[in-house]
Parts: C-alpha cells; structure tokens; sequence
C-alpha cells in the first residue's frame, strides 16, 4: 500500500525512438500508479455516452450490446483495480506513436469514407466504428495491465479495429458480437504467441485471428447472414474505380513498409491463375472481375502485417505467392461446399502466419537477397522496394490497359454464363446459380424466379420443391409477376424478362450505381451485355 | 508459445523470475478463456441461426394445440365437421359484377364491360371453406415446418382469423395442408378421394370467391341486398373470432364472407370481364392480387360482395387474411 501512494505522483518524459522496424516512433513514457486506471474507465463512459446515440438507440440488442461492453469494461477494471490496490502495485503508460499503425490507420480510413461515399451503410456503421474503437483500446489496456506493469499506448488498436470492419461486421441484432470478435482478436494477440527471432511475438496479425475464427464459425453454424460479411464482400466495387483507389492506397503503404513482394506478388498469381483458368476452361474463373475487389483489399491490407509475415524477401515473394493460391483454392473449395465464397480471403491468412517461420528456414538456404533483387549489383543506390514497387505499377497498368481491373468483366454478365451453361462448359452452370443467388440476394425478383426454376426443374442443379417455392415465394413477394404465377402452377413454368430494377441491380458491371441512370441508356448497356429484350426495346423505340 | 514478452508486473528481474510461473499460468487462463469464448460463440450462433427471422415459438406452440370449441386441437385445428369445414358449391351460373342502378355505392372496376354491367359466370362444383383461416390452424402450419412468421400473426387467440400473411405465405399454407390431408388417416375419405383425383386445396379465385359470397341470386351482400347490423364485423376496431356472427341466411351457410379481414384470392387484378382462364401471359406488369370481402376497419361499401381489392403479394396486414378452397382439376 504504502509504495502505491508513494509512486501516485506522475512523472513523464518524451523522447523519439527507433523501432525495430527501423521506422520513427514517437514515445512518451508516463509513470504512475493506480491513477491510469482513470484512462479505460473513461473509455468506457465514452463508450456507454456512444451508446445514446440515435444510430445505437434504434435497436435495442444493440444499446445492450453497447451498455454490456461498457459494464463488463468496468467490472474487469473494478476487480483490477481491487486487486492492485491489494498487491501496491502499479499500472503505467508508455506511449508509442508508431508509423506502421498510422500510416495503416489514415490508409484504412480513407477506403472507408470512399467507400461509404457509395454504400451508405458504411457512414451509418460510424457511431458503430467508434463504439468498437472504444471497447478494443479498453480491452487492450486492461488485458495488458492484468499481465504487467506497463501498456504501450498508441494507434495500434485503431488498424486491427479497421482492418476487422473492412471485411466483417454483425447485424444490430447481433452486435454484441462484434465486441466477442474483438475481445478474441486482442485475446489471440496476447496470449498466442511464439518465439521468432530471439522474440515472443504473436503469431497471428490480430485482426485476421478474429476474422479467420469468426469466419469458421460463421460456416460452421451457416449463419452468415447475420452478418454483413456478403454485403462488404460485394458492395466495394459501388465506388467507381475501385481498383485504381485500392491501388494506390497500396502504393502508400508498400513505400514505407515494404510489403510489394508480398502484396504484388499475390496480385500476380491471382492474375495469372485466373487467366490461365479462363484460357484453359473459356470461362472467367472469379465471377464479377479476375480478382474480387475485397480480395485485393485484403492482398494490401489483411496479409501485410510486417510482425506476421516472413521477413526475408524471398519469403515475402512465397508469403505472396501462397495467399493467392490460397484464395483461388478456397473460391473453389467454399463454392464446392456451398459456403459463401467472400470467406476465401479470410480464412487463408491464419494458416499463412502460422507458416512464416517454415517459410523463412525454408528459403534461408537460398541467397533470397540475390535472388529477388538481382539488379542491386547493377544499380547499388536503388532501394529495392522502389524496383519492387515500380514492377508492380507496371504490372497494375498493364492490366488495367488490358481491362482486368475497373474495366468490364466477362463474367458479370447473366447471358454469357446462361449460354456457358447450355454449352455445358466447366462450372458455368454452378457460377450461374451463384450469379444469380447474389443477384435475388440484392433483391432482384427476375433472378429469385429463375433460381427458383432451377431447382424446380433440376436440369442444372439437384430439383429441391422447397426451396424452389422459396425463391419463387421471394420473386412475387418482389411484385414479379412471373415468379407468383409459377408458385399458383409450378407444373407450367413462366419465365419473365429483367424488369428496369432488375437491370439496375444486375449490371453494375463491378462497380457503378445504376439507380439513376436514364433509362435508355440502361437498355443500351443491357444490350451490350447480352441481354436481347433490350436490345429488341431499343430497336423498338427507334 | 504462451508466455509472455514483458517482465512481471511492478516487479525487476529477480521479482520476474518469481513470478514466470504465474505469469505463465495467466497465459494458459487466457488461452483457456478464449477458447471458452470461441466455443460460447460457437454454440449462440448456433441457435441464432435456427432464429432467423422468427420460427416457432412457445406462443406458437401452445396455440396450435389448444383445444378451441369447435375445431379439432389435435388435427390441425380444422373444423371439427364432417368436411373438415368445407361446404360445397354446386355448379352452375351466378352473376358477377355490379349494376350501378341497384347498387349505388357499385366501383368503377366493378363494371363488366364498356357495354355490360355485369355478366354471367358459369363454375363447375367447388367446395370452400365455411370459416376464414384461423390462427390455430396457422400456428399448426408453422409449427410443422417452421415457416417464417411475424409475431403478430400469432399474436391472437386461436380462433381468430389469421392476419399479417403473405399472399406467399397463404399459398404456401395451402400446399401444406394438401399434403397432410393426402397423407393424414383422419382426413374424411370423400375428401381423401377428391385430394386424390387431383383436386387441390388453394386460394378461391375471384369468381369462385364472389358466387359463394353472393350465391346466384346476385344479392349485394351474403344476406340479401340491404345492410345490416349483426351478420358481419365491419366498421370496428378489431377482428372477431371466425363465425362469431350468426348469419343464417348468408349464402351456403359461409361465415365473415363480408368483414371481419380481406380474403385473398389467386386471381391477378385485371380489369373485367372475368374469365376463367385468367391471362397469365401478361408478366410484365408489377404483381397484384385481388382480395375481398372489405374487413372489419371497412365501411359498408367495401365489405359488398363485389367489391375488389388489389393487394401486393409481400404485404402483411392486420386487416388481411384468407379463406380455403378445394377446387377440381
């Protein structure tokens, strides 16, 4: 007790420091006792004054989640505060302002006002955002403070809470576990760890700890619908351009942290399998571009962790390499499966952190440095992550020039995969299916009627009347006129053509909001897109 | 792989060393507690997902098997007569529309043709059912196949009509009792025998609907031609429980034919004249059902026997619900 009071008073100095990294940080040392407890208990008040916020008072699941996240805030610092105040021990700060997290953080956040700018449930998750933000830097705090002395406060909550929100996010109805997921990020960083390069660092980036074990559980218990998972997966490719953006938001963090290897080189095999799959099979291998939008995000910002991804360079370059196997393996595998696919980057990350060491030994033999920076002997005063850099930009352009980014994509068209299907080429009728599944999952009744013929029928997929009648029962309750007469006599079945909302939800083409666009030259684009009735409405209208 | 990478709380080195056991317990706690964690999660999404939108609830349950006089708790909570509620309706002709000169309060959509007031239907033999669809018999269907309810379906006693339905849902109710009845050893066998000639349970459709409601004398209301008090529920603020109303001169003996709630149909809003083979080639319009019977929030207007209703097939109301009908091949 007595050195508990004696230590009360503060003390604090400030000084720059070189992280291992070798990147500047900027640290503050704060010294005291028992009084930056005060710190988390004000977040948590933050967080229960977050939590009369109109966004969060419409839902009532959702103030409780907030209210719970806030009590339990309290209670674990109750307990710890009782017990340091038994011990005499104390808690103190050490503040770290390091580049990584910022850069990461500024990087993140402008996706998110990008983004948000088109799908406006992003904005509306902003009080949400803050809310999560709140929770995980208590959380941090007091699970740091409950092991030690010190807690190194920074940015670094800020990225992992980002980083989680950019690809999952619960319904308000189910919230509180948002707060679960986060707690178990924290949780995954601190107590999962192992020993890599005479240091105990945790092994997995913690953000997609979470992800990966919440994404397993999503599958395993097949709720994924409680979450906006899907949603985030396909509503990125609404802002325009959205290669472009996420490609130089890349280029910002591939400068300072060098991570093109990793990055660029998943970008790379992704690219090359799928155009080897389309060479090979006559049809795209990803559904809506050859890389899904949320895939690359990831590729810049879920794998790039420098403290979970191999060091050396050639490691990096397999690190890279493996991520984009991993991710066109598990497209397929999930699909296989029957499990959304959105998951496909999510899940390899764990596994690949988990390998960085295996990795690293593995290429530890081979002059990696050499290898991959074969110039260096040439031009000795060239950074190599600015070659690396510069051969990814021409990579990108490349492709963009060639249509593979923001351009059209084959495989966004309804037409083509219904024509590939009754060419009977490879997995087109499954892509159908899974085409048109999302599209009645956007609310289109014309693509609900048709799934619902699919499985009534069973040419193309195991015949199932329940969820035949299921799709059909969704089309007419969308007012499509066909999909209610096919309920009345499933024995004759209608078809019916794309309505106007229809189109404008089946040709966004990976990226455009339609829902303003003139009529006319919607048809146009139907018709460019395979669609005849528009074209025959067009040649009509002449 | 669980330890931890900073020295032990408050303490210098000699202290961190004697507390690297407990700091490695801690480690182990936590690693315990987040599996703890993942598995809570685990087991709750589990059972969120079977909750979905709503399935069956205890309220449900309790309502489907509540015994209600008159209706048979432990068959479904159909009626508990010889049909199983179903009255038949012989065939023949009946006149469909409305006159304007004998009925003043007549719609324009009420009108056969630019040159006819009404016109002459002829159904062949249909039965349909003497109540509307209660909750009871609702609550069974759901708590059969766990088919998505809002609450407030369910929310009534169970002899009161079931409302907030679906034009969907009403189908997809038909289609359950059809097959229950076709497997069912209690389903009387002159009903049996029609189920298996091929007639099926479903929604009337207007014309089938309008003549068991007018019968073939064309009168405005099941009763007759002028209103009255105390055969029908309109004009109030709630519904009744079905056949509340003793109404023994409405046509074929059929209860709440006007009020009570609107009666979907399988007939698609389409101007006059009828016909029997509605026009289901015409699919590009936006879909609209016709309901009818006016409901107990209606005037006098609405709840003739005429009167038709257009109704979007995704809308749940407090004020619509359904009737059966058994309709040949």
């Amino acid at each position: 007790m007595a050195s508990g009071r004696k230590n009360r008073s503060h003390k604090s100095s400030s000084t720059i420091q070189m992280t291992a990294g070798g990147s500047a940080a900027a640290v503050q040392q704060v010294q005291s006792s028992l009084q930056p407890l005060l710190f988390p208990l004000l977040l948590a008040a933050a967080l229960f004054t977050v939590s009369m916020n109109p966004r969060i008072q419409q839902n009532l699941v959702l103030t409780w989640s907030f209210w719970a996240a806030a009590l339990f805030i309290m209670a674990w610092l109750g307990v710890l505060f009782a017990s340091l105040r038994q011990s005499g021990a104390s808690r103190s700060f050490e503040i770290v302002l390091r580049p990584q997290h910022y850069i990461q953080a500024m990087v993140q956040c402008s996706l998110f006002l990008y983004w948000g700018y088109y799908w406006q449930p992003v904005y509306a998750h902003l009080w949400l955002l803050v809310g999560q933000l709140l929770f995980a830097y208590s959380f941090d705090i007091l699970l740091a403070w409950s092991r030690r002395e010190s807690y190194t406060l920074g940015f670094g909550p800020i990225p992992i809470i980002f980083s989680i929100n950019l690809f999952l996010w619960f319904r308000d109805d189910w919230f509180y576990m948002q707060f679960l997921m986060i707690g178990a990020g924290f949780m995954g960083k601190e107590f999962v760890r192992w020993q890599r390069d005479g240091r105990r660092v945790h092994i997995f980036n913690p953000s997609a700890f979470a992800l990966g074990l919440f994404s397993v559980v999503l599958i395993a218990t097949g709720t994924t619908n409680l979450t906006w998972g899907r949603e985030i997966a396909s509503t990125l490719t609404l802002a325009p351009n959205i290669y472009t953006f996420l490609f130089i938001l890349g280029l910002v963090v591939m400068y300072f942290f060098s991570i093109t290897l990793v990055a660029g080189t998943a970008a790379i095999v992704l690219f090359g399998l799928s155009a080897l799959y389309s060479a090979t099979t006559g049809v795209p291998y990803f559904i809506d571009s050859e890389i899904p939008a949320a895939v690359f995000l990831g590729l810049h910002l879920l794998i790039t962790d420098p403290s979970t991804s191999p060091r050396t360079p050639l490691g990096k370059l397999a690190f890279g390499a493996l991520y984009g196997l991993g991710v066109f393996g598990l497209y397929s595998l999930l699909g296989v499966l029957g499990v959304p696919t959105f998951y496909d980057k999510l899940l390899c990350v764990p596994l690949l952190n988990l390998s960085v060491i295996a990795i690293d030994r593995a290429v530890n033999s081979i002059n990696n440095v050499g290898l991959v920076n074969v110039w260096n002997s040439h031009w000795q005063r060239i950074r190599p992550n600015l070659v690396h850099m510069a051969i990814w930009i021409v990579v990108f352009g490349t492709m963009s020039l060639l249509g593979k980014t923001d351009g059209r994509h084959t495989g966004d068209s309804v037409p083509f995969w219904q024509q590939a299907c009754a060419d009977g080429l490879s997995n087109s009728c499954s892509r159908l299916l899974q085409l048109e599944s999302t599209y009645c999952g956007d609310n289109s009744a014309w693509a609900c009627n048709e799934l619902g013929i699919h499985y009534l029928e069973g040419r193309i997929v195991e015949p199932d009347q329940d969820l035949a009648m299921g799709y059909l029962s969704r089309a007419c309750e969308l007012k499509f006129q066909a999909g209610c007469v096919n309920l009345l006599e499933p024995s004759e079945v209608a078809h019916g053509n794309p309505r106007e909302l229809d189109l404008r939800l089946m040709l966004r083409q990976g990226g455009l909001n339609l829902m303003e666009m003139p009529t006319r030259d919607l048809y146009s684009r139907a018709c460019e897109h395979g669609w005849e009735f528009a074209c025959d409405s067009l040649v009509a209208s002449l | 792989m669980t330890t931890d990478r900073n020295g032990p709380a408050g303490g210098g080195a000699e202290a961190g060393k004697a507390s690297q056991p407990a700091q490695q317990r801690g480690a182990r706690i936590g690693f315990v507690i987040l599996a703890v964690l993942v598995t809570f999660v685990a087991l709750w999404m589990q059972i969120q997902g079977r909750r979905a939108l709503t399935v069956p609830g205890n309220q449900a349950l309790a309502t489907a098997t509540e015994k209600v006089a008159g209706f048979q708790a432990d068959f479904l909570q159909l009626p508990d007569d010889p049909l199983l509620g179903m009255v038949e309706i012989p065939a023949g002709e009946f006149l469909m529309g409305s006159d304007p000169s004998v009925d003043r309060q007549a719609y324009e959509n009420e009108r056969w043709s630019a040159t006819q007031r009404q016109g002459t239907v002829t159904l062949p033999d249909y039965y349909i059912g003497r109540f509307e669809v209660t909750v009871g018999q609702y609550a069974a269907f759901v708590q059969a196949t766990g088919h998505a309810y809002l609450p407030s379906a369910l929310s009534a006693n169970p002899d009161y009509p079931v409302a907030n339905v679906t034009w969907t849902d009403a189908l997809a109710y038909c289609r359950w009792l059809q097959n229950q009845l076709l497997d069912s050893e209690r389903t009387p066998t002159g009903l049996r025998e029609l189920l298996r000639a091929g007639w099926t349970v479903t929604l009337p459709t207007e014309a089938e609907w309008e003549k068991a409601a007018r019968g073939s004398d064309g009168r405005l209301y099941p009763w007759g031609n002028r209103l009255q008090e105390g055969f029908a529920n309109f004009g109030s603020s709630a519904s009744r429980p079905v056949g509340s109303y003793d109404c023994p001169d409405c046509s074929y003996g059929l209860s709440d034919m006007s009020g009570n709630v609107w009666e979907l149909t399988r007939s698609p809003l389409q101007p006059y004249p009828y016909s029997s083979k509605d026009d289901f080639d015409s699919l590009d319009g936006d879909a609209l059902w016709v309901m009818r019977g006016g409901s107990y929030a209606d005037g006098p207007a609405n709840i003739r026997a005429a009167v038709r209703g257009g109704v979007d097939p995704g809308v749940r109301n407090d004020t619509i619900g359904f009737r059966l009908v058994l309709t040949g091949p």
